[in-house]
């Protein structure tokens, strides 16, 4: 039973979200509609801005660039997030058995590139990667393997795979390494009383135990990937002539709007993209609530 | 981890008339009781050599990890030919670490002054991180604590921002900028980065484990305000959850580059992701400038704090908070 004093009571904890209420509103909500109110304008030089209704989300959507953006932001997804997660996985079980030796100073060595911006990791491996004087070019020709070029189109997306593996598999590792601390050690033990070899322990109790937390991180690491920017846009300020303006769907965006200075085509596509990640994460999201996992 | 625990003395009595599997099954019970926290590895029944294989490839994927600040500390000992002619691995003269360490003060090349850039990043690291996070604490413990008209759907609200990208936000906040005159204001960065929903997210879920009802109840009876109540009473009990909002948020802004690229057209408002960027770009073309030496030292400046930072607050830093929350 609820008296009306505790009603009115109630009512005062507006005032404690008020504040981020109103940030929201300015800095979340009000851009969209005014991206999504710009996207429906086109400026001529003759003539200036006029009205021009789904022009700019026509040309967007029919142009072959977006969506050779598009597609390449999906297999780099496609081969990063599984190899990033299997070692992951692997990592963080042996650490969570503690069947490494050292296992805290592994696991605090694998954590460091989630300090270092994604600026400074693409600069270095830039450094690295170099195919004239770089390290790695001199390491491959050295085995007899020639000069190869980790900047040609070839092995560009291998390169910013391996940036990004390199970014990001500390943190997905912690995230695993803590869900599988809370598997109940008892159902563990019972399971060794058993004569349960490891691998089915691994496989048949832990790995599905923290499927909600692999399930999260695939999500997480998907809405990363098809926002994939600051690694292809420093490789090519490191090396000019490396990865074209369409490279990746944000790469586009902020080619359109700064070089090309297209503003309205470029708040088209940007809420296109928005779309298509909200779309995806909304799917996953009832799909996962099918299955009881997202309250 | 080598397991120092002597084995528990049989009992001579039941074990003849045990079946040898259960007697197995009682020894591993005790060695199991004998340990609190971990289980002895050798119950897992692992061929030999299982420990050092796995610990080989532990080190080996140490080894991936470490090569690019083994060489981003290397080089920022050498000069900018020395930088792409010598051994990468190793230093080769002259040590030049002072003297590039010294240009970061100074306006090299006319395009910014790196420590300029470092005070930005800092100033904006802090204002976005510490106002993100009082935020997220106001509203994460109204919504947590608090069953006002359209509690829920401001909650609703929440869980669909997480799923808008940075990046489509990044745009929409520059074309409005643009029309606002807010290009090149600092508050242009700030704002938008104390808005934080993954922290107000956290903050409701820590504060509804961590904040009793009845304390908050047994203040009011003794006629505190609501305000007083939330200052005296919940925001302390708030703290662990609180740094680690805190330090998401300080990491976001200090490793954001696409917004302040976006924002930013003077290199004095720059952070330091942007001028780095610039630097990047720049460096190909300095010729007596020598941005090369400067580029690497700088990236070395911008990481030690952020490394230092985690290593001191590793125990505060609460993956499984971010996990908990999110996956119940």
């Amino acid at each position: 039973m609820r008296s009306s004093w505790i009603h009115r009571r109630d009512r005062r904890g507006v005032w404690f979200v008020a504040p981020f209420l109103l940030g929201f509103l300015l800095f979340m909500v009000v851009p969209l509609g005014y991206a999504i109110y710009t996207s429906l304008y086109t400026y001529r030089i003759i003539g200036g801005t006029s009205f021009t209704g789904a022009s700019n989300y026509t040309q967007a959507l029919e142009s072959g660039q977006f969506w050779s953006g598009v597609i390449r932001v999906v297999i780099f997804a496609a081969i990063q997030i599984p190899v990033m997660l299997a070692i992951a996985f692997f990592f963080a079980c042996v650490f969570d058995l503690g069947v490494a030796k050292f296992g805290t100073f592994f696991r605090t060595v694998f954590f460091i590139p989630f300090a270092v911006p994604a600026v400074v990791g693409a600069v270095m491996w830039s450094f690295l990667l170099e195919p004239q004087f770089g390290p790695f070019t001199r390491l491959t020709s050295a085995l007899g393997f020639g000069n190869t070029n980790f900047f040609s189109p070839n092995l560009l997306l291998a390169s910013i795979i391996v940036i990004v593996i390199w970014e990001w598999t500390g943190y997905n590792m912690m995230i695993l390494y803590t869900a599988l601390k809370s598997v109940p050690r008892d159902v563990i033990e019972a399971a060794i009383l058993d004569d349960t070899p490891l691998w089915k322990i691994i496989f048949r109790i832990k790995l599905p135990l923290v499927r909600p937390a692999i399930v999260m991180l695939v999500f997480l690491n998907t809405i990363g990937a098809l926002q994939l920017f600051t690694e292809p846009q420093i490789l090519e300020y490191f090396q000019t002539g490396t990865v074209s303006v369409n490279y990746t769907p944000s790469y586009y965006i902020w080619n359109t709007a700064i070089a090309g200075d297209q503003t309205n085509l470029a708040a088209a596509m940007a809420v296109i993209l928005a779309v298509i990640i909200v779309v995806i994460s909304a799917l996953s999201l009832l799909i996962r609530r099918r299955r009881g996992e997202f309250a | 981890m080598t397991v120092t625990t002597a084995p528990p003395p049989a009992s001579s009595g039941s074990a003849v008339a045990a079946p040898p599997e259960s007697r197995r099954q009682r020894r591993r019970k005790e060695r199991l009781a004998a340990r609190e926290s971990e289980i002895p590895i050798e119950l897992y029944g692992l061929p030999r050599g299982t420990v050092t294989l796995l610990t080989t490839l532990a080190f080996l994927f140490a080894i991936f990890t470490l090569i690019p600040i083994a060489w981003i500390i290397i080089n920022s000992t050498k000069t900018q030919a020395n930088i792409f002619q010598s051994f990468g691995f190793w230093f080769a003269g002259p040590f030049e670490f002072f003297h590039t360490f010294g240009l970061l003060f100074q306006n090299v090349d006319g395009y910014g002054t790196f420590i300029q850039w470092f005070g930005n990043t800092a100033l904006y690291a802090v204002l976005g991180g510490v106002g993100a996070t009082f935020l997220s604490a106001l509203a994460g413990y109204g919504l947590a604590r608090f069953q006002f008209r359209g509690s829920r759907v401001v909650f609703y609200m929440i869980i669909a921002a997480l799923l808008v990208p940075l990046t489509a936000l990044s745009i929409p906040l520059y074309l409005t900028y643009a029309k606002a005159h807010l290009i090149n204001s600092i508050w242009g960065m700030v704002l938008p980065s104390v808005v934080s929903p993954i922290g107000v997210y956290l903050m409701r879920t820590y504060a509804d484990i961590s904040v009793p009802r009845e304390l908050l109840d047994a203040a009011r009876i003794d006629g505190a305000g609501e305000l007083r109540i939330f200052f005296r009473v919940a925001l302390p009990l708030m703290v662990p959850g609180l740094l680690t909002v805190l330090l998401i948020n300080v990491v976001t802004v200090w490793n954001n580059y696409f917004l302040p690229l976006l924002i930013f057209n003077v290199n004095t408002k720059y952070p330091l992701t942007v001028g780095l960027g610039l630097w990047s770009n720049r460096a190909v073309n300095s010729g007596d400038a020598n941005l090369y030496p400067m580029l690497v030292m700088g990236g070395l400046v911008t990481i030690v704090p952020l490394i230092a930072l985690f290593l001191v607050l590793q125990r505060y830093w609460r993956g499984g908070m971010l996990l908990g929350s999110i996956a119940n």
